[in-house]
């Protein structure tokens, strides 16, 4: 009886609890009511539902300290601090959480393509299927506004800004020989074959202190995270061959990849307009290993590869023409690891390696230089809170240049230089309002060869005026060491500085981007020099300086037309430079006012082929002619290419792909190469400076071999 | 003596109560689910996980709602939400047991949704992500009705875009029906869904 007593007192205990009642309100920020917010007592399943006043009313049978909750879909959860008897009815306020259609990103110079992007302006996928890009990178982004076509090189010339000022980054860390080899005036392309990387961010100024050594723009290029998939990947081109496997195993990846291009075939189909003694063969192994962990993520990248050709340079001051006989290496190596070290502290650590050597033979002359190049990155990021976050870390670079140049039996030229840069960064994030954010930042740089210490501040400011627009400012002073021709020389030189000044403003909704932005360029301390061609003997200053303003304009819709994709990309660039042998400030040879790219996809989901057109107009080109009494007055006549390709899935795992280049056979002149010395009639002759062939035309067969069946090479193209 | 029989049956009374709100509590927000009350519905399987942090099954509900809606509207800023949601959930339970078929299936219905979402941009990422999901849920539990059907389903999906045979596909829908008839629950709330789409699946194959 007694325990019978006991026991139905504990029961009773159990299943009679006091019920205290919950009530409140539950409002957004602006004081509107939000219906169907869940409000509980965490750990019970005591609660409810607020109704469309935003009230709410609950019975509980919890007692004393607990923890009331309230959530709600895409806005922040509260957790409040309560004790059951001494509850008073009150408000609760949800602040919607930060997403990417809410939150405030400053967008002033940076296009983003990738999956962990604000707002996409090109996906993984385009640099590959866009006309003409022919798995080139760098000629993808030659289609996004900011960017000069300067089609005898094939580097990205940003702004106003010549090729060496842009720096390209893998995974945070240098790339110190981004392009392959090339001669003058042969364009050469990226280095990096498009699909290990699944996310690319290009600015065209304005960039964040973590980056330095780069005075026009920085390409951040980020190498997949994970690979889920196993698979083998067969490619049959007109230009060569390639395999790539991929292996996966407990929190580990590994890819694989190896390609032998050769152009042989094709320059033999298409007249060309260079001597070809030996076709461009490269031979190029890449590879990628990641291992993942609870707290952190560490990946290792490293790329192979060995480039030749032979062909006969014609100049018009030698009549001979020069036989050029390149023989290219290249290493790179690139590791990070990066780490949670809790309480919101992240820890980056790096460090990359890249050697190129090349022997080059001039004729009966022989070149041959080395370039060893190092890279060590440390950084630490906290969050104190969604409102503030800080960054900083140290960079060291090392260059160690060597050059000999053999004069056929006569002399040896030996020459180089090793140069340490020790830079440090911080920056902060602050969030003003939601719709404010304010970046500072600055960075502090000492170079030991050329003596010489910096420190460059960096201000950017997002203001977000709704849901789909907002505008941003940016500003900074950037500032590189010298281009490696001149620094092999001497180092009786200074950084090379740029100021940059943007305004920029987006418009996004859904599948349609516009962006626009007004920007002003200052640069001091340019190279000059007193030479015909930049020498061993020639004097070097730091007197050059220059600008440049112009205006980006960017609008992609994916939406108007179905299963057309398309964007147009219209940059006005009005720059001005007095840099190497100049005789005074004027528009350099690379700098066109006017660029205009169309680029258009559309699926034809019954033919299940993707077909392309791309379209790139520039205006004319200014070149110096003798001839005239006023320095750089000649002007090209305008540039156009119209590219088109087409995909065909033949099935899951199997792609034909067809590109040409310049269909319609456009005779582009990029510039003019005149004679040293005037002819009898005292007129300086010349020769027009035109792309190696009018046309380029590829087909390529891709073959995916995997257990799972859905998985091709589409992005490998 | 008497105290320890006291405090044992004390605490098997409490256990039993506890049971007994777990089975209330899950079969209300079930019920409001089939009554079409989503958010009702996740709110209280919101709780229920919180408080009973041992049983993957509220938050494997959670992500089962938030992937159905996301299935059936055409914002995409909910869906966005939706997912996200799902996905969250989701993440927690794999984290506790990354062998669980059905998380699998639902993970793999997550993919799915984000591919109907922009098939452009996210076919070929969570197709091939979708698809090993699936293969591997397939060699934890050959014999899960779920795995067989939805994988089935999704392949079925994949085939008819390439104008292939769905033969093999429909086959398997039919074999997973006859699971989905000698399929036991481990427990009251296990998952025991699919036998009627798997059905009217079957009728479209042109099947039986």
């Amino acid at each position: 009886m007694k325990i019978f007593y006991t026991l139905f007192l504990c029961l009773g205990t159990v299943l009679g609890f006091a019920q205290t009642k919950i009530s409140g309100k539950v409002t957004d920020t602006k004081g509107n009511p939000i219906q169907g917010a869940n409000i509980f007592v965490e750990g019970t399943y005591d609660g409810g539902s607020s109704n469309e006043k935003g009230d709410f009313l609950f019975e509980t049978q919890a007692k004393g300290n607990q923890v009331l909750q309230i959530t709600f879909l895409s806005y922040e959860t509260i957790k409040q601090n309560i004790v059951i008897e001494s509850y008073k009815p009150r408000t609760y306020i949800l602040k919607e959480s930060a997403n990417t259609l809410n939150e405030v990103v400053i967008t002033a110079g940076t296009f983003e393509a990738g999956e962990k992007a604000k707002v996409t302006v090109l996906k993984p996928l385009d640099i590959v299927t866009t006309a003409g890009s022919n798995g080139d990178i760098i000629a993808a982004l030659q289609t996004l506004p900011g960017t000069s076509t300067v089609g005898e090189s094939g580097r990205l010339f940003v702004r106003g800004g010549e090729a060496d000022e842009a720096q390209t980054y893998v995974d945070g860390l240098r790339v110190a020989q981004p392009y392959g080899a090339s001669s003058q005036n042969v364009p050469t392309r990226g280095r990096f074959s498009p699909f290990l990387f699944s996310g690319i961010s290009f600015s065209t100024g304005g960039y964040s202190a973590e980056y330095g050594e780069a005075l026009s723009s920085v390409l951040l290029l980020n190498t997949n995270d994970e690979e889920s998939v196993e698979k083998t990947d067969i490619s049959l081109m007109t230009v060569g061959l390639g395999l790539a496997n991929t292996q996966v195993w407990k929190k580990n990846s590994l890819s694989v990849n190896a390609a032998y291009l050769n152009l042989q075939p094709y320059q033999a189909l298409i007249p060309q307009n260079v001597t070809w003694n030996k076709p461009y063969q490269t031979l190029s192994g890449e590879t990628v290993f990641r291992h993942k962990s609870e707290e952190g993520l560490f990946k290792l990248y490293a790329a192979f590869d060995v480039s030749k050709f032979n062909l006969v340079q014609e100049s018009i001051n030698n009549p001979k023409n020069t036989e050029v006989d390149m023989n290219n290496q290249n290493f790179y190596l690139n590791t990070s690891y990066k780490y949670n070290l809790g309480n919101r502290w992240q820890l980056f650590s790096g460090l990359s390696f890249g050697l190129g050597e090349n022997k080059i033979g001039l004729h009966v002359d022989r070149l041959h230089n080395t370039e060893h190049a190092y890279h060590l990155k440390t950084r630490l990021r906290k969050s104190f809170s969604k409102q503030l976050k800080l960054t900083f870390g140290a960079d060291y670079f090392n260059t160690n240049f060597d050059e000999n140049y053999n004069v056929f039996q006569t002399t040896d030229f030996q020459y180089g230089y090793k140069a340490n840069i020790v830079a440090a960064f911080a920056e902060t994030d602050i969030m003003l309002t939601k719709k404010m954010l304010l970046k500072t930042g600055l960075r502090f740089a000492n170079n030991d060869y050329l003596h010489q210490s910096s420190i460059m501040p960096r201000v950017s400011f997002g203001y977000k005026v709704n849901k789909t627009s907002q505008f941003s400012l940016a500003y900074g002073l950037f500032e590189q060491a010298p281009n490696q021709a001149y620094l092999k020389f001497t180092n009786q030189l200074q950084n090379e500085k740029a100021a940059h000044y943007i305004f920029s403003y987006q418009y996004n909704k859904g599948s349609r981007t516009l962006k626009t932005e007004f920007y002003f360029k200052k640069y001091d301390n340019l190279i000059k020099y007193n030479t015909r061609l930049a020498e061993y003997n020639s004097t070097y200053t730091n007197l050059g300086n220059g600008d440049a303003k112009g205006f980006d304009l960017f609008w992609r819709d994916g939406k108007s037309i179905k299963n057309l994709e398309y964007w147009l990309s219209y940059s006005y660039l009005d720059a001005q430079r007095d840099y190497k042998n100049y005789a005074n400030k004027v528009t350099p040879s690379f700098a066109a006012a006017h660029t205009l790219s169309l680029v258009t996809k559309y699926w034809i989901n019954d033919l299940r082929s993707q077909v392309g057109f791309s379209h790139t107009f520039t205006s004319g080109r200014p070149y110096n002619n003798p001839n005239e009494s006023v320095f750089m007055n000649g002007k090209t006549k305008v540039y156009n290419n119209l590219s088109f390709n087409w995909a065909y899935l033949i099935s899951q795992q199997k792609i034909l792909y067809f590109s040409v280049t310049n269909v319609l056979g456009t005779q582009n002149v990029y510039g003019y190469e005149y004679a040293n010395t005037p002819n009898t009639n005292g007129i300086y002759d010349r020769k027009a400076i035109t792309p190696t062939a009018d046309r380029f035309f590829f087909v390529g067969f891709f073959w995916t071999i995997s257990q799972d069946k859905k998985d091709n090479q589409l992005k490998n193209l | 003596m008497k105290t320890i029989i006291t405090v044992v049956a004390f605490f098997i009374t409490s256990l039993l109560v506890a049971q007994t709100q777990f089975e209330q509590g899950m079969g209300n927000a079930l019920k409001m689910w089939g009554e079409g009350k989503s958010a009702e519905a996740t709110a209280l399987l919101e709780r229920i996980a919180l408080a009973e942090k041992g049983s993957w099954l509220p938050n494997y509900y959670i992500g089962l709602i938030a992937t159905t809606d996301a299935f059936q509207t055409k914002d995409k800023e909910k869906i966005t939400a939706l997912l996200t949601k799902a996905q969250q959930v989701v993440d927690i339970e794999t984290a506790k047991d990354e062998k669980n078929p059905e998380l699998m299936v639902l993970q793999a219905m997550i993919y799915t949704a984000w591919i109907v979402y922009d098939p452009m941009t996210n076919g070929m990422k969570y197709g091939a992500k979708a698809q090993a999901i699936y293969e591997k849920a397939l060699i934890i539990a050959p014999n899960n009705p779920r795995v067989v059907f939805c994988k089935a389903e999704y392949e079925i999906g994949g085939a008819k875009f390439w104008k292939q045979d769905t033969t093999p596909m429909c086959e398997q829908v039919r074999k997973s029906i006859e699971l989905f008839d000698s399929f036991k629950p481990e427990s009251a709330f296990y998952p025991n869904w699919g036998k009627d789409r798997a059905e009217a699946t079957l009728k479209t194959c042109g099947g039986k």
